[in-house]
């Protein structure tokens, strides 16, 4: 079963390879970013020599902890937008390439079921796909640190000091690993949708899968002048019951807000027991689960000769 | 000796269309029966029906199991050829060895590498970089590497040269098959399996015209050639087919004792496509 399931993940990964190529790439990208910038940044020396005087002697570790882990999540923005492409792309080919190119007379040659099959382009949806992305996160992060230390040292600065005892590494990635695992199942029932539409469909999965979630909200609001279909299924995207206590308003409020570790923890705004308690997120966990078996069913009892 | 599908009364709608219809038969193991059927007679359907690829009405029971409910079951003692663009186009040689050896239970790696020795084939290569001919070589390759009961051949050589073709059966004899192992094939190169076959079943618009051991077909089917007065008198015993060749009739006769034809003419044993074209035409009349 678990050897099946791996062999299963793996063929994924084969045939999909920008599953792990697109987060390499933007690594990349990222990574160049920063060493640019890390050069240009040499023609405002007195400046810089200035703030790295600052941030060592004056700023506390609290607002160095700070800087490091926005630069951390924001330098993460561009993977997560291509995890979620990516997620769209993946899902809706991922049930119909192989009935385009007949090659599922061969898969279903060999003694697995269309469950497995199904469960397994399910979980690299919801796990290889984002497992990826933080691991490329991850990596771009440690780059970035090494690069921007080997630069402060040749400044003069105390990277030991500045970089390394002020990034908070682990509360970050456990912050980053929850976000995007919890963002995964949040989004879910897309995913189904996706599969179900990538199973079903005979031609263009893309439009099926996005007609009517751009139709049914238009015809709702002509027809029963209203947008409950809209709120549901759009406004979920923007809804994710994970983050709690961001008072945007108090951060941007100097006389309120109160820099303190906690405030700065990405950690501490995560709340999962609301998450895990959220009736949205169960019921999307469970049309998820519909959608999945609906693709089951298409890909078993579906004839296409 | 003990049977290895057992069809009773099985049929395929599709629609008011019916593509099988109400299908009997019986296969032994040990066997190589050729399935032979015009387009659209309903042999992929049958063999998608035995193969568990899609449901039916009626028993059907291969090896003991229900294809369709026990598909992953039953998939672990048939191989199943489709036609030669059935492999997927961006999988690597190798690759494909690695997900079958862990899929499948009776694969033999060593005994797929060996095999692909004896091809132009490297285990870097592309499915897609190959020619149609070495995809099938692979996917023979990989299929003779299963220890299988049945292997389901449904135009293996479809859109390969002669020479190709001519290996390709060569291969399956000599490499694989024996008395444990049975084949079912579908083509419509009769002349070219003919000779390999046991047993031969006819199927034109969703039923069986004939299903026969080889053996028997000689015994049961009689070619005169004939001409002048004997012709017409060949012809009195109702043949059920008659063409003329360099001004002779050629008739072939079924279930007619020899010794009643002999001496109308000279007798052969006709080929099975003349006997299947007889048997189809016969049946649409």
């Amino acid at each position: 079963m678990i050897t099946h399931l791996l062999a299963l993940l793996k063929r994924e990964i084969w045939e999909h390879r920008a599953i792990y190529v697109t987060p390499i790439a933007i690594a990349g990208i990222v990574v160049l970013g920063t060493l640019t910038a890390l050069m240009f940044a040499g023609d405002f020396a007195k400046e810089l020599d200035v703030a790295m005087f600052g941030a060592q002697n004056i700023a506390g570790e609290t607002e160095r902890r700070a800087v490091l882990s926005g630069l951390f999540f924001g330098s993460s923005g561009l993977f997560f937008l291509a995890l979620g492409i990516l997620t769209v792309f993946y899902s809706l080919d991922s049930l119909y390439a192989e009935r385009k190119d007949k090659s599922i007379l061969f898969w279903r040659s060999l003694p697995v079921t269309d469950a497995e099959t199904v469960v397994s382009k399910l979980l690299t949806a919801l796990v290889v796909l984002p497992a990826a992305t933080i691991v490329a996160v991850m990596a771009t992060h440690i780059m970035n640190l090494i690069l921007t230390s080997i630069w402060v040292s040749m400044k003069g600065g105390d990277a030991g000091l500045l970089i390394w005892g002020s990034v908070s590494l682990f509360s970050d990635w456990l912050s980053l690993l929850i976000i995007v695992y919890a963002t995964a199942i949040w989004m879910s029932p897309f995913i189904g949708w996706f599969l179900f539409v990538s199973a079903y469909s005979k031609r263009s999965p893309f439009m099926l899968a996005f007609l009517p979630l751009v139709a049914l909200p238009m015809l709702e609001g002509i027809f029963m002048r209203s947008s409950e279909f809209a709120q549901v299924v759009w406004g979920r995207l923007g809804s994710i019951p994970i983050y709690s206590g961001i008072d945007l308003e108090s951060l941007f409020d100097e006389d309120r807000f109160e820099l303190s570790d906690q405030s700065l923890s990405v950690l501490s705004y995560l709340d999962i027991g609301h998450f895990l308690s959220s009736p949205a997120m169960w019921a999307g966990v469970v049309i998820c689960g519909l959608l999945s078996f609906g693709a089951i069913y298409v890909r078993r009892f579906r004839d296409d000769s | 000796m003990t049977s290895l599908v057992s069809a009773q009364g099985v049929s395929k709608q599709f629609g008011s269309f019916t593509a099988v219809d109400n299908v009997n038969f019986e296969i032994e193991s040990g066997r190589i029966l050729g399935l032979i059927g015009p387009n659209g007679a309903g042999k992929t359907t049958l063999l998608k029906a035995l193969l568990g690829l899609t449901d039916c009405e009626g028993q059907l029971s291969v090896m003991g199991l229900d294809p369709f409910k026990q598909r992953k079951k039953l998939m672990q003692n048939i191989c199943f050829i489709a036609d030669v663009a059935v492999l997927p186009r961006w999988i690597k040689v190798s690759q494909l060895l690695d997900y079958v050896e862990a899929i499948h239970p009776n694969f033999s790696r060593a005994r797929a590498e060996e095999l692909l020795q004896q091809t132009k084939i490297m285990a870097r290569s592309k499915v897609k970089e190959l020619s149609k001919g070495m995809v099938t070589q692979l996917h023979l390759s990989i299929i003779m590497s299963i220890d299988a009961k049945l292997l389901i051949l449904d135009e293996p050589t479809l859109g390969l040269d002669i020479i190709f073709r001519k290996e390709f059966y060569a291969n399956l004899l000599n490499d694989y098959f024996d008395e444990e192992r049975t084949i079912l094939v579908t083509t419509h190169q009769v002349e070219e399996i003919e000779n390999l076959l046991t047993d031969v079943m006819f199927i034109d618009e969703g039923r069986i015209l004939l299903d026969s051991p080889m053996e028997a077909l000689a015994e049961t089917y009689v070619e005169v050639l004939a001409s002048g007065e004997n012709a017409d008198k060949a012809r009195g015993l109702g043949p059920i087919s008659e063409n003329s060749l360099f001004g002779k009739s050629v008739m072939i006769f079924e279930g007619v004792a020899r010794e009643h034809l002999e001496k109308y003419g000279e007798l052969r044993t006709p080929h099975v496509a003349d006997i299947f074209v007889a048997k189809v035409k016969g049946a649409r009349q």
